[in-house]
């Protein structure tokens, strides 16, 4: 099941995404939680506090391609399962944790 | 960066949670495609709402099958009353309403997960509620 938790700015996103992840890992079912926010703080409201700010995904994760019509597409360059192996950090009651890169400006990606 | 998330969560992982930046909006239709329910969260004034208000249809036309509301720091039951009205008013099911909760606030300040600071606290109360509504299956017996 994938659940996006959306809302105004300060409304209680990431609270809510934190506290719900925590929970359902506490019913013993594995949780991955994507910040896609670009000012990242998930992993802090998942009691992660050191490794906040260092596992951000490098863009080098998805590269631009291009297909004989010339058309462009960015495409993972790693398989998922690596990318969540080698970027996800492992929060309280095994919620892995993945957090976007953060946006230099919009339409990167 | 958008579509890596998509893809991402298109992955196999048995449940996902995705802490969006604000609207839909900010999604690609990539990551949309994936997404099976969609939680809008709601604070009890109107902007807040009216950002919601806008998410259901335009989430509704990208196919999100589930789409359901949470109020959030309700201090008053007329803070309650005024978003139970709004969500009634635009089709959006309410599925739990939580209050402002001191424990956030001081979870917040001594940068714990408010699960941690408190796990009988209003929050972890009601949003069990919400992960007994989406995956019963996985119904906690008891309390949290
Ligand atoms: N139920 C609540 N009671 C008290 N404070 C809350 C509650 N929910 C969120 N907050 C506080 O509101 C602020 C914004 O919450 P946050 O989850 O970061 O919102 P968002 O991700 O939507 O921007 C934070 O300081 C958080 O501690
Ligand atoms: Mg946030």
């Amino acid at each position: 099941m994938k659940i996006a938790i959306s809302g105004k700015g300060g409304s209680g996103k990431t609270t809510i995404s934190a506290t719900l992840t925590r929970i359902l890992a506490r019913r013993g079912i594995p949780v991955l939680a994507i910040d896609g926010d670009p000012n990242p703080n998930l992993s802090l409201a998942l009691g992660l506090s050191d490794s906040a700010n260092t596992a951000a995904m490098p863009r080098s994760v998805v590269e631009r391609r291009e297909d004989e019509s010339g058309k462009t597409s960015m495409v993972l360059t790693d398989s998922i399962e690596n990318i969540i192996e080698r970027y996800g950090l492992k929060a309280a009651d095994g919620v892995t944790v993945l957090t976007g890169c953060r946006v230099e400006h919009s339409g990167a990606g | 960066m958008r579509s890596v998330i998509g893809e991402i969560v298109g992955g196999t992982n048995e449940v996902t949670v995705l802490d969006m930046e604000a609207s839909i909006e900010h999604l690609s239709r990539g990551t949309i495609r994936h997404v099976d329910v969609l939680l809008v969260v709601l604070e009890p004034y109107y902007r807040s709402m009216e950002t919601a208000g806008r998410t259901v249809p335009l989430a509704r036309d990208l196919g999100i099958g589930r789409i359901f509301g949470i109020a959030n720091k309700l201090r008053t039951p007329q803070d309650e009353e005024a978003v139970r009205s709004y969500c009634a008013n635009h089709d959006l099911e309410l599925i739990a309403a939580i209050p402002f909760d001191e424990s956030v606030v001081e979870a917040d300040r001594t940068a714990r997960a408010v699960i941690d600071y408190d796990a009988n606290s209003a929050i972890v109360g009601e949003l069990s509620k919400v992960a007994d509504f989406l995956m019963p299956g996985k119904a906690k017996q008891g309390g949290m």
